[in-house]
């Protein structure tokens, strides 16, 4: 009978020829054969759009050493993914409170300064954070905001409270909060005149009063795209990330950005380096390369975030020097904070919170 | 059906044949990762990154608090309704593939599957283009209320007042509709896969049979066609059902993170609150639920089988 | 199979030719292009930001972007060479199942059957985190040293993993149509096991077979978060590299890269049909 004996035989020639194809695929689309070098590598976990355009084909240019070049979308995800062991980054970048977070949990190996003559760079400002004294697990690497993003048009006069996106409803219906629990109820917190980083149980249970009183109001708890919404008109005050409000900035004249009364949230990025890198001195290299002058500034030209970087600003032209969104005038500065790493235990009454808050 | 027929004692090697590969890969590659969660369920967190299984209930019983409970029964109703959807819209289409001619099913099997290798996220980004207020499908509806009142006006009947005067786009982001949507989008392919599976080359003479004795098209397709696709329609259910109680994505997209799911809490233990024990034990208990579910339906059919037996 | 001669009255189950169902068909299918296509048009949108929404205007730029963006293209390659090699071991694995449930009795049948269904129960970040934590244990997570194939063998054993009990359930359903006489006569007429697996079994899995690749293989190359935690540096897929890219900005660029994915993923199915023909013929 002719039959088909093929399906099953089908399936064993092709296994082993798609394995053969698949390597072939593989090997054939990996980067430079240097890469497989032990000593000429480096292994960089960032931020996407994170870096200059050729920063790092410079670097490999300089120092001869390969980067791999990974990317990740949040800090949450960067901890939960490190939290069972390193799969092998050098270079990551994590936010000041994860950098409190991850020194508390003994992830991150110490920085040897000695290795790092570029440290001369930085902002005396940034050189002994409370989260980090002596910068002995971190070395920072961009800093910014997080404010309210606004359409002049649509509001009298730049928002000047926190209180108009968490407790009026003049613009009701027109509002986006982020959709991180902890930066919502920190800046709650702010709208009821409080530090953010004041994390009592009275306090957090009146932020969390305040949300669902006001969450009739509230269009939409956005990830990443308040900023989208705000451009589309689909909201019009936005609580977001400087950036990301100056991204749309650039399309829409009619868009700003304005830190309240109370201050805003202040954030700092970091290099740090993690605990069983197999790569620790070329991730002193890069971490060196990357606070030096020229590629500080190619870095801030490009991603338009402000720098820590003295020595780049220098290069800096007024465009983005006197940028307020980038760098926010001095009294608004005085009153925003650095986020603190709230604890494990408030860290779960904080989900709770907010599981509240989403369920109601 | 003819399950069971043979046991597995009296062909040893043949069983083991086919027992060994599954059941052994099952175990070490599934139910070994299980038990660390499991003994994570019962475990609590000794320090940031730290679990110790001490063997306590205190994970299991906050999941009774009353926002959990909540959210798992807006849960149980999104996905249960989109499941609804995609068995209704599904069957037919299953039902057109597995008859088509022999040269156009793959073609159509293609077409189906095509849109579902684009990337989730990008399909939902997409869903947001068409389901926003000034969305494409606002857009449509819009032009379609100007036409209608325009030839409304032409008629003399705006007066009746059938339409109104402006066209107010409906809401679809941030509700239930628009979530629900956005999981018949992301299931529909795995509701229709399986009905055609069990709908292929199906046994014509029994409906031939059917329609020789008289039986109307409605009736044939009641109570000939549609008892036979039953398991199809029972697997099409579970593919469709449960991971629609898993999405997370698209009630934080398209639900503007208004309408959470109960598998946003679990992501969260995961990844913001850091606690891991909490969200084993949320997921221990979907785990439970369905298995005991489908031990119970199995020992049924067991013992079903065995009855027709003697 | 040719038809000898018309009937007398249109055959009452050939319901793809009947105008209400292929309209039914047709709308379903609108629904499920709708979002394709507004995703292929807005790839040619020259739009920066504000997550592409809003048409500004024709370019072809992104699709310059996206080719020549190597690490966007070789998590590409490694979607689709991790998507094709789970697809033939979870079917493979599917079908050894489905047999094994759907012929056999054995103690504990009930308790297996359970089982079998949980990795489709799971919520996808809790099997993540657990074979990331096993994987671990086992000291493969940080095999940069031993170069490709080993770091994305994780990735795939965790895709088959999850993916062969959909296989399973799907090629079970099928079986459950199956007229064991014909096994039977066949055995009576002096087939051998295998013989009879072989020439009588697998030919009517075949619709099963085929709709089982087709979900493995989709649930393969659309995995997030599985992925995402078995991982490490030098093994990203194609959805990881979008998540994290569209986090900053839904460009028009990513859309084209997905209509090319979508090219490419028609192109080798066509091809592939096109060898089974050949094989048939």
């Amino acid at each position: 009978m002719q039959r088909i004996r093929r399906p099953l035989n089908l399936l064993r020639t092709d296994r082993r020829r798609f394995v053969q194809a698949g390597l072939a695929v593989g090997f054939s689309l990996k980067i430079p054969a240097g890469a497989f070098a032990q000593d000429g590598k480096v292994n960089f976990y960032n931020w996407d759009t994170y870096i200059g355009e050729d920063t790092l084909e410079n670097f490999t240019g300089e120092t001869g050493i390969q980067v791999q070049y990974d990317l990740f979308a949040d800090n949450n995800e960067l901890f939960a993914k490190l939290r069972n062991g390193n799969p092998g980054y050098d270079v990551i970048v994590p936010s000041n409170d994860y950098v409190e977070r991850m020194i508390l949990a003994e992830m991150l190996m110490e920085i040897d300064h000695d290795k790092i003559p570029n440290i001369a760079n930085i902002d005396p400002m940034f050189t002994d954070p409370a989260f980090d004294p002596g910068r002995r697990y971190s070395l920072p690497y961009m800093w910014g905001t997080i404010g309210i993003g606004y359409r002049k048009s649509a509001v009298d006069a730049p928002p000047t409270s926190w209180s108009d996106l968490f407790v009026s409803d003049k613009y009701a219906g027109r509002i986006a909060l982020l959709s991180e629990p902890t930066n919502v109820l920190q800046l709650a917190m702010k709208a009821a005149g409080h530090s953010l980083n004041d994390w009592t149980d009275e306090n957090l249970a009146a932020a969390e009063a305040m949300l669902l009183a006001q969450k009739k109001n509230i269009t939409a708890f956005a990830p990443d795209n308040g900023q989208d919404l705000l451009l589309a008109g689909e909201v019009d005050l936005a609580m977001e990330w400087n950036g990301d409000i100056l991204q749309v900035m650039e399309e829409d004249d009619d868009i700003g950005y304005v830190l309240p009364e109370e201050g805003g949230l202040l954030w700092e990025d970091c290099l740090s380096i993690p605990v069983g890198a197999p790569n620790v001195d070329n991730a002193h290299a890069l971490i060196d390369y990357l606070l030096g002058a020229r590629a500080g500034a190619d870095i801030a030209d490009f991603i338009y975030y402000a720098t820590p970087n003295a020595a780049a600003l220098e290069l800096m032209d007024e465009t983005y020097t006197d940028n307020p969104a980038i760098f926010p005038p001095p009294a608004a500065l005085e009153k925003s904070e650095l986020a603190i790493f709230p604890g494990q235990e408030m860290l779960r009454k904080i989900d709770e919170a907010w599981t509240r808050v989403k369920a109601g | 059906m003819a399950e069971g027929r043979q046991a597995a004692a009296r062909r040893p090697w043949v069983f083991a044949a086919f027992a060994l590969p599954s059941l052994g890969w099952l175990l070490v590659f599934f139910l070994v990762p299980l038990g660390i969660i499991f003994l994570y369920s019962v475990g609590e967190n000794v320090s940031l990154t730290r679990v110790e299984t001490t063997w306590t209930l205190s994970n299991y019983a906050r999941i009774l608090e009353p926002e959990i409970l909540d959210l798992a029964l807006r849960s149980v109703r999104i996905a249960g309704l989109a499941t609804s959807i995609c068995l209704v819209v599904g069957f037919p289409m299953a039902l057109v593939i597995a008859t088509a001619s022999p040269a156009a099913k793959p073609w159509l099997l293609l077409a189906i599957m095509l849109p579902f290798w684009t990337n989730l996220l990008i399909r939902t980004y997409a869903l947001l283009n068409i389901l926003g207020t000034r969305g494409r499908l606002n857009e449509a509806l819009g032009w379609v209320h100007g036409k209608l009142h325009g030839a409304f006006e032409l008629v003399g009947l705006e007066r009746l007042g059938l339409l109104e005067e402006r066209f107010t786009p409906f809401t679809f982001l941030g509700t239930e509709t628009g979530v629900v949507i956005g999981i018949v989008y992301v299931s529909l392919p795995f509701a229709i896969l399986p009905l055609y599976s069990a709908l292929e080359r199906m046994d014509r003479s029994l409906l031939e049979a059917s329609l020789d004795l008289g039986a109307g098209q409605l009736t044939t397709f009641r109570r000939v066609l549609l008892p036979l696709a039953l398991p199809g329609v029972v697997s099409a259910t579970i593919i469709t059902f449960i991971p629609a109680l898993g999405q997370f994505l698209t009630p934080d997209l398209l639900g503007r993170g208004q309408v959470d799911m109960i598998a946003n809490v679990i992501e969260r233990q995961f990844k913001g609150a850091n606690d891991w024990p909490y969200g084993a034990a949320i997921s221990m208990i979907l785990l439970y639920a369905t298995f005991i579910l489908l031990a119970l339906r199995a020992f049924a059919d067991a013992r079903r089988s065995a009855a027709r037996a003697r | 199979m040719k038809r000898l001669h018309r009937r007398a009255r249109p055959d009452a189950f050939d319901y793809s030719r009947r105008w209400s169902l292929r309209a039914l068909f047709a709308l379903g299918c609108a629904f499920l292009y709708a979002p394709i296509v507004v995703l292929i048009v807005f790839s040619f949108n020259d739009s920066r930001r504000g997550g592409n929404v809003i048409w500004k205007g024709f370019t072809t730029e992104y699709y310059v972007k996206a080719f020549g963006n190597e690490e966007l293209m070789l998590a590409f390659g490694n979607s689709l060479t991790i998507a094709l090699v789970s697809t033939v071991f979870a079917v493979l694995l599917g079908t050894l199942t489905a047999v094994l449930l759907w012929r056999f009795r054995f103690p504990f049948k009930p308790l297996v059957e359970g089982l079998v269904a949980l990795p489709i129960v799971i919520p996808e970040i809790c099997l993540g985190v657990a074979l990331a934590i096993f994987f671990t244990q086992l000291g493969w997570m940080n095999t940069g040293e031993l170069g490709w194939p080993f770091n994305l063998t994780n990735i795939t054993i965790a895709h088959i993993t999850f993916s062969f009990p959909f296989a399973a359930l799907v090629i079970r359903t099928r079986l459950q149509g199956f007229n064991v006489e014909t096994e039977e006569a066949a055995r009576d007429l002096g087939a051998s096991e295998w013989r009879v697996f072989l020439d009588i079994l697998l030919p009517h899995l075949r619709p099963g077979l085929v709709a089982a690749a087709l979900l493995c293989f989709t649930l393969s190359l659309d995995d997030f978060v599985i992925t995402f935690f078995t991982s490490g540096p030098d093994t990203v897929t194609f959805p990881v590299k979008i998540y994290s890219m569209v986090r900053f900005s839904v460009t028009p660029e990513i859309n084209a890269a997905s209509t090319v994915l979508i090219l490419i993923t028609l192109v080798l199915t066509w091809a592939a049909l096109r060898c089974q023909k050949t094989v048939k013929g």
